[in-house]
């Protein structure tokens, strides 16, 4: 690890040496790896991020914007990779000799790669290329970090939200004198909510995949154990707390708002958009990333959506919290890379933290706390809605195989409106898989 | 003889008829894919139902068509799927003539080693495999990803239960003509097995096109994709909900060559599926 910070602190020795000395640098390739999609089509000469739109066009922009403006004489060359395969081939550069200089990482999928070690220390490198990681925010910033090391810049946060459709609560005498939604503050409230709004309307009260495929209520779950102050991983993340009173509170209140016909059970991912587009569910259920699309769609006027809102994921239990991951950016540990290319890739993930608003207009929410108060993001549509979300974001404690133990949960859980299973034999099930996996970390 | 023929006709419409709704009940999907690939992505995230492409766009298309990078992927994964079939050919059909007609020393455990690799499901040598690729410095080249997909050991035993049933009585004609083992192999049993080998070949090339995870992990290097790599990469991180008609148009664009193959060579896949190793 000292070694590792050494080298960081070599490179970046070579960074200022290198900005110095601008004229006289060489060109270096910083390659760049990343999800997101393509769209050189359009963006592929936009040079000015803020011209740009969506993730994919943002990301694009921002990384033709510092290759036309760094003083190192540094080029990106972007790889993109599906989103479905991205860790796959990450994974697989290691061993083929071609690793990116860049890549981004979810929160929940660092712990994997920062505690073997293929992943370069940032700490020491932000401290001294002027990136405060005091701005971050405190779940984006736990995120980043394996070990007490910061592996990673976070770039964003990507919470549930409640995504609303306001004529269908106006139908149901579900909205505030200020018009914003009435939405619930316990259990109770939830349910003798979600009735009056089915009676009134005719209609489901929630939309939320619930085919076992994203784990969508898994996640709400996981908020509502927060909720509830209790952490479903632990702090070291060796031990779990799902099979517990809170756990069956809970699950419960999951199993009742299905069993009242408040969900429709029968819808996915896709399946669930539809339904809330087309009018025929009240809320959906689904993350940040949406935003812009539904707002787009309501707009358009040609969805059965037109009075679009977005609201923070109730708080039905004492404390407020949301489940959250995070896009970040790392560099990947390459024992082949020169100083010159290491600080072209500090330089690079300098740049993208500097234009960390750029990336907010995606409708993610920014982890600079900077941005997050900025007039320039309340004006972007909706944020101010949801900008408390930032702070009630939680993320899992950095443990190994998240995305292992985020599958043996659903799969479980997802049987308890699926199948029938009762939510006490569901989360018994659930415990015994996640101890099974966390005993394998060790 | 008319009262014969009677229920078999019945027989033969009511197997028609069955036959027909199968066929119409597997192309719907594929039906359903074109018009999804032909509407505009919003429309398609309000709504996925209908066969008929209205409103309609080519917009996926062309998002497909205008990348510079396409051409580059089909290239690529016409030179690996050509060089793989050519290969695949000329290797399962040597190994199959020698493995029915030659006599040598432990021709039979060969063979049955050579029947265990059909057992052996194909992500169990994955990481091996991939280690062993990265000894060589093979990756991101043609090799590594023409080479672990040469031993077909279905297509070894494809050729040899061929060769088998070729009569002995061709083979000792040509040696009574004093005929090389090699020209007996190039003159007399090629030239008989060309439908086996065609369907070899057809099902070798389709295999070729549509792989997707050897090239995903081998071809680390954006340069280096293969259509099908390609394709997936392009696609947003919601596709399925987002960017549904993007993700249906590439799926058409990458099956378009393997269709086209289908319809000009469609006699010997059916040929070949009732050859298969059941008989």
């Amino acid at each position: 690890m000292q070694h590792d910070r050494l080298l960081s602190r070599l490179a970046l020795a070579g960074a200022l040496t290198l900005t110095a000395g601008a004229g006289a640098a060489q060109a270096v390739e910083i390659s760049f790896f990343r999800f997101f999609g393509e769209c050189q089509a359009e963006y592929g000469s936009v040079n000015t991020a803020a011209e740009a739109n969506g993730e994919c066009g943002i990301i694009t922009a921002l990384a033709n914007q510092f290759a036309a403006e760094n003083t190192l004489g540094a080029t990106v060359a972007t790889q993109i990779v599906d989103w479905g395969a991205y860790y796959d081939l990450l994974t697989a550069t290691y061993s083929t000799g071609s690793i990116p200089d860049v890549a981004v990482m979810h929160g929940s999928v660092l712990p994997n790669f920062a505690e073997r070690g293929l992943l370069m220390p940032l700490g020491p490198v932000f401290a001294e290329a002027g990136i405060d990681t005091a701005d971050f925010v405190p779940a984006a910033l736990a995120n980043a970090t394996s070990g007490g090391e910061v592996y990673a810049l976070p770039y964003d946060l990507h919470a549930l939200l409640w995504h609303v459709n306001m004529d269908l609560m106006a139908e149901a005498g579900l909205v505030n004198p200020d018009g914003t939604p009435i939405l619930p503050t316990s259990p109770e409230e939830l349910i003798a909510q979600g009735r009056q709004f089915k009676e009134r309307t005719g209609k489901f009260y929630l939309a939320s995949e619930s085919q076992a495929a994203e784990g969508m209520m898994v996640r709400f779950w996981q908020s509502l154990m927060w909720q509830q102050g209790v952490d479903v991983l632990s702090a070291d993340g060796k031990t779990a707390s799902i099979d517990t009173p809170e756990g069956l509170t809970a699950a419960d209140l999951v199993k009742a708002m299905y069993d009242e016909g408040l969900v429709n059970p029968a819808l996915d991912y896709a399946g669930a958009e539809q339904a809330f587009l087309n009018g025929e569910a009240g809320i959906i259920m689904n993350g940040t990333w949406v935003v812009d699309s539904y707002d787009t769609q309501a707009r358009s006027g040609e969805a059965a959506l037109k009075n679009y809102r977005v609201a923070n994921l109730p708080t039905l239990f004492g404390t407020p919290a949301v489940w959250a991951d995070s896009h970040m950016w790392v560099i990947p540990a390459d024992p082949s890379r020169s100083p010159e290319e290491t600080a072209a890739a500090v330089a690079f993930i300098k740049f993208l933290n500097d234009n960390s608003f750029q990336w907010s207009r995606t409708g993610h929410l920014s982890v600079r706390q900077s941005v997050i108060d900025s007039p320039e993001f309340a004006s972007l549509p909706h944020r101010t809605e949801y900008a408390e979300t930032a702070t009630r974001a939680r993320a899992l404690p950095p443990a190994q195989n998240q995305r292992a133990i985020f599958n043996a949960m659903f799969t479980d859980f997802n049987a308890i409106w699926l199948t029938g299973t009762e939510p006490a034999d569901a989360l018994a099930a659930m415990q015994a898989s996640v101890e099974q996996i966390l005993r394998r970390n060790r | 003889m008319a009262a014969g023929r009677g229920p078999g006709r019945l027989s033969d419409r009511l197997i028609l008829g069955a036959t027909t709704a199968f066929a119409v009940l597997w192309l719907i999907p594929i039906v359903w894919v074109v018009a999804m690939s032909l509407k505009p992505n919003a429309v398609l995230m309000r709504s996925t139902a209908g066969l008929i492409p209205a409103p309609f766009t080519l917009e996926n298309y062309a998002g497909i068509v205008e990348r510079a990078t396409v051409p580059t992927w089909l290239m690529h994964s016409l030179i690996v799927a050509v060089s793989m079939t050519a290969l695949v050919l000329i290797l399962s059909s040597l190994a199959g003539y020698a493995f029915a007609r030659l006599d040598f020393p432990f021709r039979r455990t060969l063979f049955v080693l050579v029947l265990a690799g059909l057992m052996v499901p194909e992500q169990a040598v994955f990481i091996p495999l991939h280690t062993i690729m990265s000894t060589l410095g093979l990756h991101n080249t043609y090799t590594a990803l023409v080479l672990p997909r040469l031993a077909v050991p279905i297509g070894v035993f494809l050729m040899t239960q061929f060769f088998r049933a070729v009569p002995k009585e061709l083979e000792e004609a040509a040696a009574l003509d004093h005929a090389s083992r090699l020209t007996i192999f190039l003159k007399v049993m090629l030239p008989l097995s060309v439908p086996a080998l065609t369907t070899l070949g057809l099902f070798t090339f389709i295999y070729a096109w549509n792989d997707y995870l050897w090239p995903l992990v081998s071809a680390t290097q954006a340069d280096r994709y293969t259509v099908t790599v390609g394709l997936a990469s392009i696609q947003s991180n919601f596709a399925f909900s987002e960017g549904l008609g993007a993700v249906m148009a590439s799926a058409v664009f990458a099956s378009l060559p393997i269709v086209l193959l289908f319809l000009v060579f469609q006699r010997f896949i059916v040929a070949g599926v009732a050859m298969g190793p059941g008989k």
